[in-house]
């Protein structure tokens, strides 16, 4: 037997499921809450704010005392050279729950921006949580597109003979091989010119499981094909199996941790996707936030040294990433745990 | 055997020349449906669009553009570049050895770095490997078009490497200029494919640990290096060699953006332009490589596949 | 027609009946004085698709620059000074029926190859260019009223421009038309095959030309080397022949922000385009204060973006918001947008707020005197009242008589400024409660659409091909095809657009510059009451270089260094 980690064998699958899960409840949270966290929506702009960095609450104040939360307000030093300087004179305490706000200053003049603001001096962090629902949504609804047709034609060319398997592998050769950005283009030219939220968000939720289907359905398939080849699955035929039971009983439970690592493949990619979409045409538009878009704005220009805050949304996908990796992979077959 | 291979070969590179021509055909339709054509833009007095759309055909309807643009793709000719006005062909051939050498470096970088890595993540946990896996969630959280640009400027404020760009042979030492050129581009390239490696690679080692052969080899005792190079990996290798062909193939799409911040002269570039430019023939010239290599990286994993794993019965 | 990036005229060439002195132009005078020799880089997005300008696809800004470095014209308009210099021609005279021009060339001019340069070349490039087998993307722009000039030669130096009726610009036009060897490309004209002569197919050596560089190398994708011209004509004031570099490597990088990290580290000298983008000023900034870049202001940019509405009355006929085609409605608009917080917001600071098509930057033609109005939302809100539209629900946004929301759509630029500055558009209108749907587009989605009349406003910009809006005439006039708002038009669909009309003729044939001005002062009077297009903010342009550019004559348009480029030296 594999020497069993320490603890008790069950523990560190369940500790990993709870922390997954603490992490999509996080996430989920932010979503939801998004629009009331510092009281700005995600189209508000700051036109005096461009690009101010994040800035930290403070307690303790110059002096050295201990005071209820503050901040020090945001100076515009040189608007060419997006400096700011911290006016060290003038703390602008933070206030709960007034205006709408879970937390907010009670000059308009002063707002605060936990994560700093856009190049249009747009809250970095209501932008973040507005694109939460919109970014996830979109990569989960692909992802889990992409997983169910990639599943089901994987086993069906890995269970039926050549002419079936070969038909369907080649027509995900002809899926990947073929640039989506064209049939992006043609299918936005075929839509309307403006197109609601909820028409964008099946568009590029379907796009995307087109697109990602092939990648699950080769691995499938490699592992339904090498599985069914076993003894234990020779032997369940020789008792009588039909095919479907075998595939659903013994072959697609195969797949699993495959399908698993192919999520968290999956994810982070179309959320980055959907930005590139947005390039031909398909995207949420102005004001909707979305993660990917908010990347690309990162990439332009020297944002990445200069303003490094822009790179947030990058953290939050790792976290989505992290949160499908733990809450639906297998458990890890560790030959060895060591101490942590 | 042998026969059997044969026979397999020829059908499956019947089926790569179906794909070709396929993917480019549908490149090609999809391209005309998009929006404009290669003369309309507000750069061109519409009269002279006109008469040049006209003068080169492209006024006839598509199936007519497409007919005739088949029957000179039968002899390989795949017709002449609106854009550039020169040969598709020509244009193509140019890029393509750029291309396939940055490609080929990264997809050789990735597999170095990345399958040792998820061989090592998925037989360990320690806060190393956890690192590791760490690491690579962010690596496939960050848009390349971030990445490649971090190079870039890591490039530019150390001046160890040069920002971006080509200049093989320039001066006598060939191979010494093109690799330092080529190092930033392939690192960028290579990383969200490393990571992706890692991954595959650490859970299918992973699931493998759990197959009954391994347990059965633990329980014999054997060491734990042995386990997991002789055992555990060749199971593996049934996943993450079905994913490999499909990442060979789409590294040509995944250059796209890195060959563009980096200004590689690749083909990635061209067929952005092609795309911009709504070139029809040179979009479906660019198609007809990428779908080229994708048919031949699948191909090789394929026969990879079934060497590594005897029960599928690919080559019977 | 409007071609992106064609040479800079600014207007107003006093046509002078009589001799008119043309000795070789100056070389601008500079603290270290430039010597010949070295070598300088300079980065290209895109490189030329033909090497021919005449050609059909020659409209390219990479041709464009290409035929700057190895080509000449006859006249040359001065970027910097705005004035009409003398180049391959050495003098002309205007006869008194205002229309016949007698020219001189230059004597002993040679082309690259050694070749002889004679009036032959010049009346081949103009056959070349009004060929309608060619069908030149220049043939427009070398027409006065549709109407060709008639050149002819009196012997191999004296030349004959008639021009089919009184033309304001005058010989401005020659600026355009680079002259070819006749010895190179005869042969390849007659045969109708003149596309595939100058290809990147065929070898470099069948190019030859006037201009101060030879193209020496081409590796696709990669770069385009140049080396000098030995037998370039011009000679700086001290007598040295031009140019001054040995060789100028164009270096392809698509990718704007790579363009800027390759001058950061010097691997170039100069960007083509030049300008500094607002978010590079601090890096470029702080090498500069290093001594390792050098920066320049130039002036206000001349081709500013603008939000364009569609007033084509097959739309207006289709649409069932006729406050959309209502005045009032866009000078809400025009007041109710707060310019000076785009120019903060997304150009931090380096623009001005404008409020007509031509900005403080074209000084000739500029007026001071056209309406404007700084942001007052009460009359916005006045004026959108006129229009039809207030909050009649009290929901914050303004209804039209029916209860409807005032909604439009604003195509923009995917992936450019002009995108922010959509965005910025759409959260003022918000403010006044009008709903603003913003679709970011690729180019040609922006064209197609555009050419098919399907939008409601597009926010673009053209660039002009020349300062002087008598070289614009497809922009001005109604019938033009590039009248932004209502293309193509048959006969003028307003009263005001015939009043443009009228006054853009008198701009055209009146010699006299001041009345020139005035004319067209009155057109861009009627442009910002009316306000088809309204324009926000025009970018500061400063240039950068390194440290090793000597001699740069910056002018305000693309590309603001190479224009000049045989004058450019590289520093010891």
């Amino acid at each position: 037997m594999i020497p069993a980690p320490r603890g008790t064998a069950l523990v560190p699958g369940r500790r990993r499921r709870i922390g997954g899960l603490t992490l999509c409840g996080l996430l989920t949270a932010l979503g939801v809450l998004g629009p009331w966290i510092t009281g700005h929506r995600p189209g508000d702009q700051f036109g005096e704010f461009v690009y101010a960095p994040p800035s930290a609450p403070h307690i303790i104040d110059a002096d050295g005392r201990l005071r209820a939360p503050f901040i020090y307000p945001l100076v515009l030093e040189d608007r060419l050279e997006r400096r700011y300087a911290q006016d060290r004179q003038h703390p602008t305490p933070l206030r709960w729950f007034r205006r709408g706000a879970l937390v907010s200053t009670d000059e308009p003049s002063q707002p605060w921006f936990p994560l700093g603001t856009d190049a249009l001096g747009r809250d970095q962090l209501a932008r973040l949580a507005g694109g939460t629902r919109l970014s996830l949504g979109v990569a989960l609804a692909g992802a889990l597109g992409a997983l169910l047709i990639g599943a089901l034609a994987g086993s069906v060319a890995g269970l039926a003979g050549r002419p079936v398997d070969d038909a369907v592998m080649r027509a995900a050769d002809f899926v990947i091989a073929l640039p989506a950005v064209y049939v992006v283009l043609a299918l936005r030219a075929a839509m309307p010119l403006v197109l609601s939220t909820s028409q964008v968000f099946w568009t590029i939720s379907l796009v995307l499981s087109a697109v990602g289907w092939p990648f699950a359905a080769r691995g499938v398939r490699a592992v339904v094909a090498s599985e069914k080849a076993r003894e234990y699955a020779e032997a369940a035929r020789a008792i009588g199996a039909t095919r479907t039971r075998l595939l659903l009983r013994h072959l697609l439970p195969a797949t699993r941790g495959f399908l698993a690592v192919q999520t968290t493949l999956l994810v982070p990619h179309f959320v980055l996707a959907e930005a590139t979409l947005s390039f031909v045409g398909l995207g949420f538009g102005e004001p909707s936030p979305s993660w990917g878009a908010m990347l690309r704005e990162a990439g332009q220009g020297r944002a990445l040294v200069e303003a490094p805050w822009l790179l947030a949304p990058a953290l939050a996908i790792v976290a989505a990433a992290l949160a499908v990796h733990l809450s639906v992979g297998p458990q890890p077959h560790a030959l060895r745990a060591d101490r942590l | 055997m042998r026969r059997g291979l044969l026979r397999y070969f020829v059908r499956r590179t019947a089926f790569a020349a179906l794909l070709v021509l396929v993917v480019s055909s549908a490149a090609m339709l999809l391209a005309d449906l998009a929006p404009g054509d290669a003369f309309s833009g507000f750069d061109l007095d519409p009269a002279v669009a006109a008469a040049e759309r006209h003068r080169l055909g492209f006024d006839r309807p598509f199936v007519a553009q497409y007919g005739s643009w088949l029957g000179r793709a039968m002899r390989f000719d795949l017709g002449e570049s609106v854009k550039y006005r020169r040969p598709v062909v020509e244009l193509v051939a140019e890029r393509s050895s750029k291309t396939a050498l940055l490609g080929a470096t990264a997809l050789i970088l990735a597999t170095v770095v990345g399958i040792p890595a998820g061989i090592f993540t998925g037989s360990r946990r320690t806060l190393l490997t956890r690192a590791t896996s760490a690491a690579s969630l962010v690596i496939l959280s960050v848009p390349s078009l971030v990445t490649s640009f971090g190079l870039l400027l890591l490039a530019s404020r150390t001046g160890w490497l040069p920002v971006g760009g080509f200049s093989g042979g320039a001066d006598g030492s060939f191979w010494l200029t093109t690799g330092r050129y080529l190092v930033l581009p392939a690192i960028a390239l290579a990383l969200p494919i490393a990571a992706t490696l890692e991954r595959l690679q650490s859970q299918a080692l992973n699931d493998a640990l759990a197959d009954p052969s391994v347990r059965a080899a633990v329980a014999r005792g054997c060491s734990e290096r042995r386990i997991v190079w002789r055992h555990a990996f060749r199971l593996s290798l049934t996943t993450v060699l079905a994913i490999y062909g499909v990442i060979v193939g789409t590294v040509l799409s995944g250059s796209f953006a890195v060959e563009i911040v980096t200004s590689w002269p690749g083909l990635g570039a061209l067929m952005f332009e092609a795309l911009v430019a709504r070139d029809l023939f040179l979009v479906a010239g660019c198609a007809a490589v990428g779908a080229m290599l994708l048919a031949g990286g699948i191909l090789l994993s394929d026969i990879a596949l079934a060497v590594a794993d005897p029960r599928l019965e690919e080559l019977a | 027609m409007i071609k992106p990036l064609l040479t800079v005229c600014l207007a107003s060439l006093v046509l002078s009946i009589g001799c008119r002195s043309a000795d070789a132009p100056a070389t601008p005078a500079s603290s270290s004085a430039p010597a010949s020799g070295g070598d300088l880089v300079a980065s290209v997005r895109s490189e030329p698709a033909t090497y021919n300008r005449l050609l059909p696809n020659g409209q390219s800004a990479a041709t464009e620059l290409f035929t700057l470095l190895t080509q000449s014209r006859l006249a040359r308009v001065n970027r910097v000074t705005d004035e009409l210099e003398a180049w391959l021609a050495e003098a002309w005279t205007l006869g008194a029926d205002g229309l016949t021009y007698t020219m001189t060339l230059r004597p002993d001019v040679k082309f690259s190859d050694g070749h002889p340069f004679t009036t032959d070349d010049v009346l081949f490039s103009f056959r070349v260019v009004y060929d309608p087998g060619v069908n030149s993307s220049l043939a427009d722009a070398m027409k006065v009223n549709g109407a060709p000039i008639e050149v002819t030669a009196r012997d191999a130096r004296t030349l004959t421009l008639r021009f089919p009726e009184v033309f304001a610009p005058g010989l401005r036009m020659l600026d355009n038309l680079p002259i070819l060897p006749k010895h190179r490309l005869e042969a390849a004209f007659a045969k109708g095959e003149l596309a595939k002569a100058w290809s990147p197919s065929r070898p470099l050596s069948e190019i030859a030309g006037l201009g101060p560089f030879v193209l020496a190398e081409h590796v696709a994708g990669q770069r385009l080397v140049f080396t000098r011209n030995p037998h370039y004509f011009r000679r700086d004031a001290k007598g040295i022949q031009l140019p001054y570099l040995d060789r100028l490597t164009l270096a392809v990088t698509p990718d704007q922000n790579t363009e800027a990290l390759r001058l950061e580290a010097a691997e170039v000298d100069l960007m083509m385009n030049a300008d500094v983008r607002p978010q590079d000023h601090a890096a470029f900034k702080r090498l500069a204060d290093q001594g390792k870049l050098r920066m320049m202001d130039v002036s206000v940019a001349l081709d500013p973006d603008f939000l364009s509405f569609n007033l084509r009355p097959a739309r207006a006929a289709q649409r069932r918001a006729p406050w959309m085609n209502l005045r009032e409605f866009r000078q809400a608009i025009s007041c109710g947008v707060d310019r000076q917080a785009i120019v903060n917001a997304v150009y931090l600071g380096a623009a001005v707020p404008i409020y007509g098509p031509i900005t403080p930057g074209n000084k000739r033609w500029y007026s001071a005197d056209a309406p404007s109005c700084p942001i007052d939302r009460d009359k916005a809100r006045a004026l959108l009242a006129g229009a039809g539209l207030t909050d009649r629900n009290g929901d914050g946004l303004v209804d039209d008589a029916s209860g409807k929301p005032a909604r439009f759509s604003i195509i923009t630029h995917a992936g450019h400024l002009r995108e922010r500055v959509s965005s910025v558009l759409q959260e003022q209108l918000r403010q006044l409660g009008i709903q603003v749907d913003v679709v970011a587009l690729d180019p040609g989605g922006i064209a197609q659409r555009w050419q098919a009349g399907d939008y409601d406003a597009i926010y673009f910009g053209l660039q002009a091909s020349a300062t002087d809006p008598s070289l614009s005439p497809e922009f001005w006039y109604s019938a033009g095809s590039f009248h932004f708002w209502n293309p193509s038009q048959k006969s003028p669909a307003t009263p005001w657009e015939q009043r443009i009309d009228e006054l853009m003729r008198e701009v055209a044939t009146t010699p006299d510059l001041p009345q020139r001005q005035r004319a067209f002062a009155e057109v861009q009077k009627i442009l910002g009451e009316e306000l088809p297009s309204i324009y926000f903010v025009a970018a500061r342009v400063s240039i950068a270089t390194t440290a090793r550019v000597l001699n740069p004559t910056p002018a305000p348009q693309i590309p603001q260094l190479l224009w000049s480029a045989d004058t450019l030296a590289r520093a010891r």
